[in-house]
């Protein structure tokens, strides 16, 4: 993860969410599914919204299902579709705290990014500080809209790689376990589900 | 937010480590072993492990101290159990096989609850019987050196080193031996489970600190001279241990002789002292029946102090008269004889004594202030012989002590010194049938108040009459197995239901629980090793400034 990547800029946003575009052209590691990223929220220089990328939307439009049914297109058509059409790709974010100066809280942020700002990924510092407790978990597993269980597995697989050392990250995925077996404690398979999506 | 500075020292980052010692007390650390979720003060509070304790650590006997707000609470474990948070885990177990599931199961899913009992409260006053219980999430810690020492004090004068608490090994419990004496003791155990050992290290620390004077009935000769341990060894007796305040007495001079065994002189008793009270506490095991024992009386009213020589010498004519003057019958009389006749076999047992075996043992222990080792020999085998010379010394040295006593609330320096007198077999003098009448049974009813109490050693505590055990008020006990005993020895014991898994789970050797009088709450202890260190211990003399000045010439006086 490159510190201060652009991700993107918010389209739409709520509390409990936004939704930030980019050009076709521009996708690269930094949407990854599970990817940690942040947004100012409205009308404040220090509070940043943090959150998960939990979807990543190509939308289609007239012209792509033509192109799609065409029979012999030249490359440089579909090259120019892929790499100039309009519609930007939409990456979704799922909040899951909010970064006030060097203060992590896991909860929705007061207020959610205005449109257009600028979405980054957020840096590997700010990942470990960010997870030094696993209260956000509950954000991710209550979200109805988002696949929770491959999400908080994806977002624990990639804060872990900020852990250095193979011992200190190992060390960090049990603790993320044992905060799931505890937060899943009713309910076994799952428990065993999302343990079994953390050891691929 | 305070964030600490280095990112790669994940050790500053997460201080709850469940492996770090989090609790330090003089340097020595403890560790968190978890916190208290629930329980009472009489069912023993349970207490949730920490996901790194692993719980085969634990043991139940083993101290843990619980750091309420205001207090410590120090405490013993008494059960150890499993837990889930989910009852699914017994039937669709995961795959601990897998490192990961594992770690993530262990500790969290699954977990280890133990059960403590509090014993003691501490706090800045010292230790305090524990009347409250601390809240809930209260932090639980292993034991230190240091709680220990706070409760079961420093080694002193009065206080004895008896051994170390298990799992704290370089730990003294220090038993207070001026409370031991002045209550009856009891040590109990399964045969081979170390009774004599145990018995041995208590007098020498009794001998040795000066907390009173004993007198062993030593039935097996384990306590007088050299003895050979169960490993071959050989260990020091109490004799050669204490050459100045131990004397060795034998009722079988040949057996001593046998054993190259040292002994200070023989002990006779003459036919004409042994009085009828005296056979009657042999009735259940030389099997006397009551009539029998009523013709005892009679035979020494009639022929006043012989009436023993004269029965087992008696000839027809002599019993027919018995018989027809008397309203014993024929068949009674010549039972009660040919049981008599045994006493033949028995040598200590002669004519006429020439001394006053009393009177001996009076002098040593109560004007020498020496402890006394009466060795049995090839008759420790025979119970009735054990009986009768331990009953025949117990009831007359018993009559001496009360007037001994009754004479020194005139005049203080006339009160003997504190006497313990151990006797082996206890069940046998202090069954119910008997308890009540034998001189064994009053002493520990009643004679600590003229300064006599009783050091019992037995393997059937249950057999014990039930009021004499009352009044025991220490009891050491290795391991017992059966339920009778062992409801016998926790019987009138503060927090008993939780002991009892700790007796009956104690090592076969080598390990013991102390409760009761001498100690502030029960106790497992290792015993100390009866070794060249133990007698070096218990024979290091403490500087004494009145024999200081002597050796220096200034005889005794200050020099000005």
């Amino acid at each position: 993860m490159s510190d201060n990547a652009i991700v993107g800029r918010v389209l739409r946003a709520s509390t409990r969410g936004f939704d930030c575009g980019t050009h076709s052209r521009n996708i690269g590691e930094q949407h990854d599914f599970g990817a940690f990223v942040k947004a100012p929220i409205a009308n404040s220089t220090h509070i940043y919204a943090i959150g998960l990328i939990y979807k990543i939307e190509i939308k289609d439009d007239q012209l792509i299902s033509e192109l799609v049914l065409g029979e012999a297109m030249p490359d440089s058509v579909l090259r120019d579709q892929r790499e100039n059409r309009m519609i930007p790709v939409e990456i979704k974010v799922i909040n899951v705290g909010y970064m006030s100066g060097t203060q992590m809280i896991h909860s929705m942020p007061p207020r959610p990014p205005m449109s257009l700002s600028d979405v980054y990924l957020c840096t590997a510092e700010e990942i470990f500080y960010f997870t030094q407790t696993h209260d956000y978990f509950r954000l991710v597993m209550g979200a109805a809209e988002v696949p929770s269980d491959d999400l908080l597995a994806a977002a624990i697989r990639y804060s872990a790689q900020v852990y250095p050392g193979d011992q200190d990250r190992y060390g960090y995925m049990v603790r993320c376990g044992r905060r799931i077996a505890h937060d899943l404690a009713h309910d076994l398979n799952r428990v065993t589900h999302v343990l079994g999506l953390l050891q691929n | 937010m305070t964030t600490p500075n280095d990112p790669n020292n994940l050790d500053e980052w997460f201080p709850a480590d469940r492996q770090a010692p989090v609790y330090s007390a003089n340097g020595v650390a403890a560790q968190r072993l978890g916190v208290v979720v629930g329980g009472s003060l009489s069912r023993g509070l349970a207490v949730k492990l920490e996901a790194g304790v692993n719980v085969e650590e634990m043991a139940v006997g083993r101290y843990v101290v619980i750091h309420g707000l205001h207090q410590r609470y120090f405490c013993m474990i008494n059960d150890i159990a499993l837990e889930s948070t989910n009852a699914s885990v017994q039937s669709d177990p995961p795959n601990i096989d897998v490192p990961f599931i594992r770690d993530v199961f262990t500790g969290n899913v699954a977990y280890g609850v133990i059960t403590v009992t509090p014993m003691l409260v501490i706090d800045d006053s010292g230790p305090k019987p524990v009347k409250t219980i601390p809240g809930h999430f209260m932090r639980v810690f292993t034991a230190t050196e240091s709680d220990v020492n706070d409760v079961f004090g420093e080694e002193n004068k009065t206080n004895f080193n008896v051994g170390s608490p298990l799992e704290l090994e370089e730990t003294k419990i220090n038993l207070n031996l001026k409370r031991l004496v002045e209550r009856s003791v009891g040590v109990f155990g399964k045969s081979g489970t170390g009774k004599s050992f145990l018995t041995r290290v208590l007098l020498a620390g009794v001998i040795a600190k000066q907390q009173g004077v004993s007198l062993i009935f030593d039935m097996h000769n384990d306590y007088g001279w050299q003895i050979t341990s169960e490993n071959g060894h050989h260990v020091k007796g109490l004799g050669q241990l204490f050459q100045q305040r131990v004397s060795i007495l034998t009722l079988d001079a040949q057996s001593s002789d046998r054993r190259n065994a040292k002994y200070d002189f023989e002990i006779k008793l003459g036919y004409d002292e042994i009085e009828p009270e005296d056979i009657a506490m042999l009735k259940s095991t030389m099997s006397l029946s009551d009539t029998m024992i009523d013709a005892a009386y009679s035979l020494r009213k009639m022929w006043g102090k012989g009436w023993i020589k004269r029965l087992i010498d008696g000839s027809a004519e002599d019993l027919d008269h018995i018989t027809q003057n008397t309203n014993i019958g024929g068949g009674t009389l010549a039972a009660l004889q040919r049981r008599i006749e045994r006493f033949e076999r028995w040598h200590f047992l002669v004519e006429e004594n020439e001394g006053d075996s009393v009177q001996k043992i009076i002098e040593l222990l109560v004007n020498q202030q020496k402890s006394v080792v009466l060795e049995f020999g090839r008759y420790g085998n025979q119970l009735e012989a054990y009986m009768l010379v331990a009953n025949y010394l117990t009831r007359r040295i018993h009559h001496r002590y009360v007037e001994m006593m009754e004479k020194s609330l005139g005049d203080a320096s006339l009160e003997p010194p504190q006497l313990l007198i151990t006797i082996e077999e206890a069940h046998k003098f202090l069954e119910p049938q008997v308890a009540r009448q034998t001189t064994f049974g009053i002493i520990a009813r009643e004679m600590r108040k003229y300064k006599v109490t009783l050091l019992v050693i037995d393997q059937r505590p249950s057999a014990i009459d039930e009021e004499v055990m009352s009044q025991i008020g220490t009891r050491v006990t290795a391991l017992l197995d059966n339920e009778r005993d062992i409801n016998a020895v926790l019987n009138g014991i503060s927090g008993a239901a939780g002991l009892r898994e700790v007796l009956a789970r104690l090592e076969t050797k080598q390990q013991a629980i102390i409760m009761g009088h001498a100690v502030p709450m029960p106790v497992v202890i290792k015993p100390r090793t009866y070794d060249t260190t133990f007698y070096e211990a218990v024979t290091a003399q403490p500087v004494n400034v009145q024999t200081s000045r002597k050796s220096l010439g200034s005889g005794g006086k200050r020099r000005i």
